[in-house]
């Protein structure tokens, strides 16, 4: 017996969009859409029987029907409450996967700097934005195939809108970028599909920072972004995930660091009901740093994963990467670390490190460090640990007259807050050290 | 203020303390000398609350009241204070969040108001001067990355900052070049005072050159064998440990 499955939603709502998605780009990127959406429908959504996807149960895409998603009419009050609202210099604002000019303010930025929509990119600088678009966000033809792309190719079969950054050769950028997703899905679930590309030249430097906002309804934020970091450049950047609600929001990012470039990740996720980050980092050059760090917690019933992988393809190169998450009530984390280091990558040093604190007898992580090493001369190390609160510092703090609650408090906020002490934005870290305290005394 | 009587104490069956009995009062200090494994710091933990321990027999009472059945934070909150031999590292926590935490919890138990933030940044910088301590480390994480010497020196600076009636040192002085040793014992020393009482644990007699106690206590296998003023600490760095335990051994 023939069973015809009725087509997902998330593939069949391309059919209403397809004309006006047309509009955007080039021609050429017609077929690049029709291509990724056919992988996609083939590969269709995950089951935990998918290795890549094996701790995160995606029935709730099953049990959803998305409509395409269209903006939200808000005001800057009804984005005063959000954390990181606090940033007052250069903001572009994304709502329900469309700009916002309305709320997005992107002046006083030097020459060489662009931020912008990048619809409006593609139609002002589409050979620059070219140069990355659709470049950078594979696997294809690098070492090991164990790499699910399959929501990069639903990304690019939506691919019309987000955001583009460009900073000039040499230009140092001294405001911090505040790049904002905001969805409201109040005309029933959602699907957006953002595409952000950053590009900094040579010897160029910025600080990016990224929030993604739910302000209620099931949305779901399927974003991709490709960086490339040219010679000698240096980014800064920082996401902050706290969609929260019955949210899902799946982020596939992908970075191309050329030789003495520096690439600084602070990944903050407070969760949505589902939150699943793959950050890749190809290292494309010597004498690169790279440093990924990450802190998240869960609480309630919400499954953060964060899969990370950095691809060390040229000699002398530093990555250092520290994972660590709360995890309370009922929740799942997922931490999977992979590092590559190619033939040719001797002299590689790279660390890794993914802690967990359970908070409840109930809470989860999975986690799994996988390094592939095939130079001889390399320092590799990897660690994970899980654990409750540590014992001794306890005591310290309790003979010191604090009480044990506030002890323990005070211990599981410093337990994540030691990777936000990485931040290098005074206000930024602050918001999200206040935001970290806030979620765990549950205000 | 403090009197341990017939205390015993085990760790998993095995017996460290074997009846000690100390009275400490107001204004006085009290040294405890003893070799290795005597049990000196299991004293100190025992008396600052720590975990782990079977009392078997024996009583401590501090300030009127039974010290062990108090939480840690209660002995701390009524004055009692533990200078560790192992200052324990809290990455996450800035060291002034932490001594504020702490200073105002203490105050709270005394029934005053918390220290608002200007008014505690100026408490302590007039502390932090008294153990010569870089302001910097203040917004460090609590004793992340210090110095031995910085741990050590943390620690009186945080008994500066709570002012405690009874102050247990446990070997302050181990790890500590001569300056270091100096200067901590001038920020001991200037806390001395006819309300405060002091027990002073170490190993070595050269701490009490500047911390020049009332009493010498001598720890051997879990008992206070000997008792003198500070001429038995000179006695004891001359002939060695080895002298109190052959004569013990000569009396049975």
């Amino acid at each position: 017996m023939l069973i015809t499955e009725k087509p997902h939603s998330l593939v069949s709502n391309f059919e209403a969009v397809r004309e006006l998605l047309g509009l955007t780009g080039p021609e050429s990127l017609r077929a690049v859409r029709e291509a990724a959406l056919a992988k996609f429908a083939e590969a269709g959504i995950p089951t935990t029987r998918d290795e890549e996807f094996k701790y995160l149960p995606l029935n709730r895409f099953r049990e959803t029907e998305y409509v395409p998603a269209y903006g939200a009419t808000l005001s800057e009050d009804d984005l005063k409450a959000l954390p990181l609202s606090v940033l007052d210099g250069p903001c572009l604002t994304i709502v329900n996967g469309e700009f916002a000019p309305e709320l997005s303010n992107v002046s006083g930025l030097p020459n060489g700097v662009r931020v912008m929509a990048l619809s409006e990119a593609l139609e002002q600088h589409e050979g620059l934005v070219m140069r990355h678009l659709g470049k950078i966000a594979t696997h294809e033809g690098k070492l090991g195939t164990t790499n699910d792309e399959r929501f990069t190719h639903l990304n690019t079969a939506y691919m019309a809108e987000g955001v583009y950054v460009f900073v000039a050769k040499g230009v140092m950028v001294e405001p911090t970028i505040h790049l904002r997703f905001i969805t409201q899905a109040d005309h029933g679930a959602i699907a957006v599909h953002p595409r952000v590309v950053i590009e900094l030249e040579e010897g160029a430097a910025a600080k990016i920072v990224e929030s993604y906002h739910g302000l209620g309804g099931e949305s779901f934020t399927n974003v991709v972004h490709e960086i490339a970091l040219g010679a000698n450049a240096n980014l800064e950047y920082v996401k902050s995930q706290t969609e929260g609600g019955s949210t899902i929001h799946i982020a596939n990012q992908y970075v191309d660091q050329k030789s003495g470039s520096v690439f600084t990740s602070n990944q903050v996720a407070f969760g949505a009901a589902i939150s699943r980050t793959d950050l890749n980092v190809f290292v494309d050059g010597e004498h690169t740093e790279t440093s990924l760090n990450g802190a998240y917690l869960g609480q309630g019933e919400q499954i953060i994963d964060n899969h990370t992988r950095i691809d060390h393809a040229k000699p002398n190169c530093h990555s250092f990467e520290v994972y660590k998450g709360i995890l309370d009530d009922r929740s799942v984390g997922v931490f999977n670390g992979k590092i590559f280091v190619y033939e040719d990558a001797q002299k590689t040093d790279a660390k890794q490190t993914n802690q967990a604190l359970l908070l409840s007898a109930n809470a989860t992580i999975n986690t799994k460090p996988q390094l592939e090493i095939f130079a001889d001369d390399v320092k590799c190390t990897h660690g994970a640990t899980v654990g409750q609160i540590r014992e001794d510092a306890l005591f310290y703090l309790r003979s010191r007259g604090i009480p044990e609650m506030d002890a323990r408090g005070l211990l599981v906020y410093a337990f994540a807050a030691e990777v936000l002490e990485k931040i290098s934005i005074d206000v930024v870290r602050e918001a999200l050290e206040a935001e970290l305290y806030r979620r765990l005394n549950r205000d | 203020m403090l009197q341990i009587q017939n205390l015993h104490a085990s760790v998993e069956d095995k017996t460290i303390l074997n009846g000690v009995n100390l009275t400490i009062n107001p204004g006085e200090v009290h040294a405890i000398m003893g070799p290795n494994g005597s049990g000196k710091s299991t004293l100190a933990s025992i008396l600052a609350g720590r975990d782990g321990y079977d009392i078997t027999e024996g009583s401590a009472t501090y300030l009127g009241e039974d010290l062990l059945e108090m939480d840690p934070e209660v002995r701390a909150a009524k004055g009692l204070f533990l200078a560790f031999q192992y200052p324990v590292e809290i990455p996450g926590v800035s060291n002034t969040y932490f001594l504020r935490a702490a200073v105002n919890a203490v105050r709270k138990q005394r029934g005053e108001s918390d220290m608002d933030a200007m008014e505690f940044m100026k408490f302590i910088r007039e502390k932090i001067k008294i153990l010569d301590l870089d302001p910097s480390l203040l917004n460090r994480s609590v004793n992340e990355g210090f110095s031995g010497g910085e741990k050590k020196r943390n620690e009186i600076f945080q008994m500066a900052a709570l002012e405690p009636k009874m102050c247990i040192l446990d070997e302050t002085d181990s790890g500590l070049d001569i300056d270091a040793l100096k200067v901590v014992s001038d920020g001991v020393n200037a806390l001395r005072s006819p309300e405060r009482g002091f027990l002073v644990i170490t190993h070595y007699q050269r701490l009490l050159n500047y911390i020049v106690p009332d009493f010498v206590h001598v720890l051997v296998d879990g008992r206070i064998v000997r008792s003198g003023d500070k001429t038995l600490a000179y006695e004891l760095e001359e002939k060695g440990y080895g002298w109190i335990e052959e004569s013990l051994a000569g009396a049975k």
